[in-house]
């Protein structure tokens, strides 16, 4: 199918084109409690085309796309890509080129790809060996595994092919006691099945259901520093990933700008992209548009160093070597979990929705069974949210040196965000 | 005109009933859902112009689902050959029963369920439209999308670009068992607007959108959306933060739809009674709001972007009163979900798309109407805000805890519009708190299409939501 399509794209008027095919073959489980609900099993083809027309002497490009079902026949493909190209014709965006071949081949990392049985037998018992109690339990679990072969190629070249597993685990878990149950939510991209990490991250869900059991209203505290520690920080980490994609320079929401400070030199977070990072669901050889991904310093103690985006606003801001990022490490943090931890403060853990968005800056959520640490004892309280603005909370975001991991983001363990807003019920 | 059914989908029924017709030489129960939507998404900026062909609810392919021994399974694919029917089916028991394997090594038990019953029932639904997708005049329309950022960008001294994003599908489903035979074909349609200003090293954006079962016709009346999102947008940048604290609350409609859809429509999908994950299950027959709070939610409530005449899994839509004057009547249901809790199912089994899970999920989630006037409920306030604009909500059924992110909050003092703007706004709440706070609600109604639902953090699907001014109190951050 695949040669079919690329013949059809080559007869075509298509002036330049990229074609992606993804097959992926997955198994699901779904359990209730530790009872089978429902398994799924999957194998779909499916193959993308985006074929472009320049127009005006090469001064615009525009470009159409559209997936083709394996099951269309041969008219229809052409008929399919023959609509794309006149699409194409009436998008006139700034002339740009396509990625060409650099830096000799691309080839899939050496050794076996785990078969679908073996990466859903690693969940299945992981998930089997976790250690329940009275008083906090599984309430159901959903389990995907993956594997995708992805095969790239566009008309200046490139013809790369990649294997990759990847994975999805949705835990819910109950606390319990006399007063009443309640339930935490966690969802976890990998590549593989991590049983360990895996075990640790359901230990800690269960100390905070058994925790926010107890937990008292949460008191109107009005302003307080915030300590983040679970997956929250992945929004902060996106707020400043974000301010420093391409397509934000383009449009003008970034007005950051490389080598000069952020916050008058009073940031000192590091942003790198990062080609591969250990287990990531992200990892692969190249960027949707067959960019190679290479490890680039984004952000150097607070000052920019290199904007990163796709290839059209990579273009638009005259950068090289630029890619779709899919992992990030966020870093430069100087202080310990002590000095992180000093003093009065909440400590914001597993909020249902939690926020940062990277054009306002505004950052907030609530919904989870955050602490209150104050003069030395902690509560847990319940019932209220917080907010700000990163903008402004950045200049003075503590960090630890010490860094973890959420599957495509390596980001610092603990983050304090001083004098946020915090809308309490008692 | 009426939408017309796929042709692809026509050609392999029969050899799809061949399918169901060889499986259920093995399994108790077949089901089939196979689906054929096309459709269109045009992004245009004033920096940028992209014409993809996706959207949310663009596929084609095949579900089968499966019964035997209590257990339901299911294979999803989206390649077929009809003269090769056969060799589908070894497909679908083979990787069925390699996972059955895996299962018994690991000493696995089932949830057993009853078999779904299987009645006679056969349709072919082909809705009216204004046009279709695959009939789109994309030049016309990226110029007229384009006018739109152009103005919106004009009318703000302040509004550095506009995005604007229209996307239209055509949706095409046909699901057989044994007894059914069911086709349906419709088109939705939907396009936002979302205007950025910026100041003083301040941005902020406001959107506004359109929506409908209808086609790419629908685009044109975005351009009527413009003042309202531009004055928005320049609002939001000298916008305060609003002290954190309870106060009155008036809604606007598409705030209410957010409540709707946060407060009592992920509270009572029962698939989550059936892990006990909902409270709501305790309180069927109780009262959960003031009188004034009447909701219903079914695909036949509205004509909006998910008024389907059947759901993922072969169900008539329905029409459902969730709560009546106050009292929480019932929820709504998928089929395996109904056959587990013994009772029926409402029409609201939903996939992402064929290679996902039917979950109960909502269609169009809305609270009745009222008597009374926005006027009349900003002189009832002594001091709250006027919400307008959703951005996101989350939803907690175990605990009716309640969190709707809002994008500006105009404040009421006295009576009166003081002319000061609050923005963002965090909105939290206990659901029975918030409905029973409701102390007047309009004679007006919208509905809204524009967005998707989650259930969790994934399985993404269209819902609409709204209802008229509602008059409450809530906490504000």
């Amino acid at each position: 199918m695949l040669e079919r399509i690329k013949k059809l794209l080559i007869e075509s008027e298509a002036d330049a084109w990229e074609l992606t095919e993804t097959l992926t073959e997955g198994w699901e489980f779904y359990f209730i409690r530790h009872r089978l609900d429902q398994n799924r099993a999957k194998k779909v083809r499916h193959i993308r085309v985006r074929v472009y027309r320049t127009t005006d002497g090469r001064k615009t490009i525009g470009s159409a796309s559209e997936e083709i079902p394996p099951t269309a026949t041969d008219t229809e493909a052409e008929d399919m890509i023959r609509q794309l190209v006149k699409r194409a014709s009436y998008v006139k965006n700034p002339y740009y080129t396509l990625n060409a071949p650099s830096g000799g081949p691309l080839a899939p990392a050496e050794g076996k790809t785990p078969d679908l049985s073996s990466l859903a037998e690693d969940y299945l018992s992981a998930v089997r060996e976790i250690e329940e109690t009275e008083d906090a339990y599984l309430n159901s679990c959903e389990i995907f595994v993956r594997v995708n072969h992805v095969h790239f190629l566009n008309s200046e070249g490139i013809d790369i092919t990649d294997v990759r597993p990847d994975s999805t685990l949705e835990l819910v878990v109950n606390a319990k006691d006399a007063s009443g149950e309640i339930e935490l939510y966690r969802l976890r991209d990998a590549g593989v099945c991590d049983k360990e990490a895996l075990k640790a991250s359901v230990a800690e869900v269960m100390r905070f259901g058994r925790d926010r059991l107890r937990a008292q209203p949460m008191p109107k505290l009005k302003k307080a520093d915030v300590v983040f520690s679970t997956a929250e920080i992945r929004e902060i980490c996106g707020f400043f990933a974000g301010r420093m994609s391409a397509s934000y320079k383009v449009r003008g929401y970034s007005d950051w700008e490389i080598g000069q400070p952020l916050g008058e030199g009073d940031v000192h977070v590091s942003l790198e992209a990062l080609a591969e990072l250990p287990n990531s669901s992200h990892n692969a050889l190249c960027d949707a548009e067959g960019a190679r991904i290479h490890d680039t310093v984004m952000l150097r103690d607070g000052v920019p160093q290199a904007f990163l985006g796709n290839r059209q606003f990579s273009a638009g801001l005259g950068l090289k070597d630029s890619f779709i990022p899919g992992n990030y490490r966020m870093s430069g943090g100087a202080a310990d979990e002590e000095e992180i931890c000093a003093g009065d403060y909440l400590e914001a853990v597993d909020f249902s929705d939690f926020q940062a968005d990277p054009l306002s800056g505004s950052i907030g959520g609530g919904g989870g069974p955050p602490y209150w640490h104050h003069g030395g004892e902690v509560t847990p309280v319940t019932g209220g949210s917080i907010s700000g603005n990163m903008l402004t909370l950045m200049r003075s975001m503590k960090m630890t040196k010490e860094l973890t991991r959420y599957d495509n983001m390596e980001v610092p363990q603990r983050i304090r965000l001083s004098g946020m807003s915090v809308t309490g019920i008692a | 005109m009426k939408a017309p059914f796929s042709p692809y989908l026509n050609e392999i029924r029969d050899p799809l009933k061949k399918l169901i017709d060889i499986l259920s030489g093995t399994y108790a129960y077949v089901s089939v859902l196979s689906t054929d939507s096309r459709g269109f998404a045009i992004r245009v900026s004033q920096h940028v112009r992209t014409v993809e062909g996706r959207t949310m609810t663009t596929e084609r392919g095949t579900v089968v689902r499966v019964y035997r021994d209590g257990l339901y399974s299911e294979y999803a694919f989206n390649e077929l050959d009809p003269e090769r029917i056969s060799e589908k089916a070894e497909e679908i028991r083979t990787a069925l029963d390699a996972q059955l394997k895996l299962l018994a090594q690991t000493g696995t038990a089932v949830y057993e369920t009853p078999p779904l019953p299987d009645e006679p029932l056969t349709l072919l639904s082909e809705m009216e439209t204004g046009s279709l997708p695959e009939d789109a005049d994309f030049d016309a329309l990226i110029a007229d999308l384009a006018g739109v950022s152009d103005a919106a960008c004009a009318a703000g001294p302040d509004v550095i670009e506009c995005q604007v994003a229209a996307q239209s599908t055509h949706i095409c489903k046909m699901f057989f068992t044994k007894q059914r035979d069911l086709r349906q074909s419709y088109v939705y349609s939907e396009a936002v607007l979302a205007a950025v200003a910026v100041k003083d090293g301040r941005s902020e954006m406001a959107h506004e959108g359109v929506s409908g079962r209808i086609g790419p016709e629908l685009f044109f009346e975005l351009s009527g959306k413009v003042a309202e999102t531009v004055q928005a947008a320049e609002e939001m940048l000298t916008a305060e933060r609003v002290e954190p604290g309870e106060y009155d609350i008036i809604t606007s409609p598409e705030v209410t739809g957010l409540i709707a859809h946060e407060a009592f429509g992920h509270g009572v999908e029962m698939d989550m009674f059936v892990k006990g994950r909902a409270l709501g299950a305790d309180y069927i027959g109780r009262r959960v709001g003031s009188d004034l709070v009447t909701m219903h939610e079914g695909a036949l409530c509205a004509e909006n972007v998910t008024s389907y005449a059947f759901d993922d899994e072969g169900t008539p839509a329905g029409d459902v009163t969730e709560i009546d004057r106050g009292i929480l009547k019932t929820g709504i249901c998928d089929a395996i979900s109904a056959a587990r809790l013994g009772v029926q199912p409402t029409g609201n089994g939903k996939r992402e798309n064929f290679e996902h899970k039917v979950y109960t999920r909502m269609t169009n989630t809305l609270f009745d109407s009222g008597t009374s006037s926005l006027e009349e409920m900003i002189a009832s306030v002594s001091h709250g805000f006027l919400l307008k604009g959703m951005q996101s909500g989350m939803e907690d059924p175990k605990h009716w805890g309640i969190q709707c992110m809002i994008e500006r909050g105009y404040e009421i003092r006295d009576g009166k519009l003081t002319g000061r703007v609050m923005a963002p706004i965090l909105m939290t709440g206990y659901v029975p708190d918030l409905l029973g706070s409701v102390s007047m609600v309009s004679a007006d109604r919208q509905v809204f299409g524009n967005g998707g639902c989650g259930k969790g953090h994934k399985e993404w699907v269209k819902v609409a939501d709204g209802g008229p001014v509602l008059k409450a109190k809530a906490r504000l951050g």
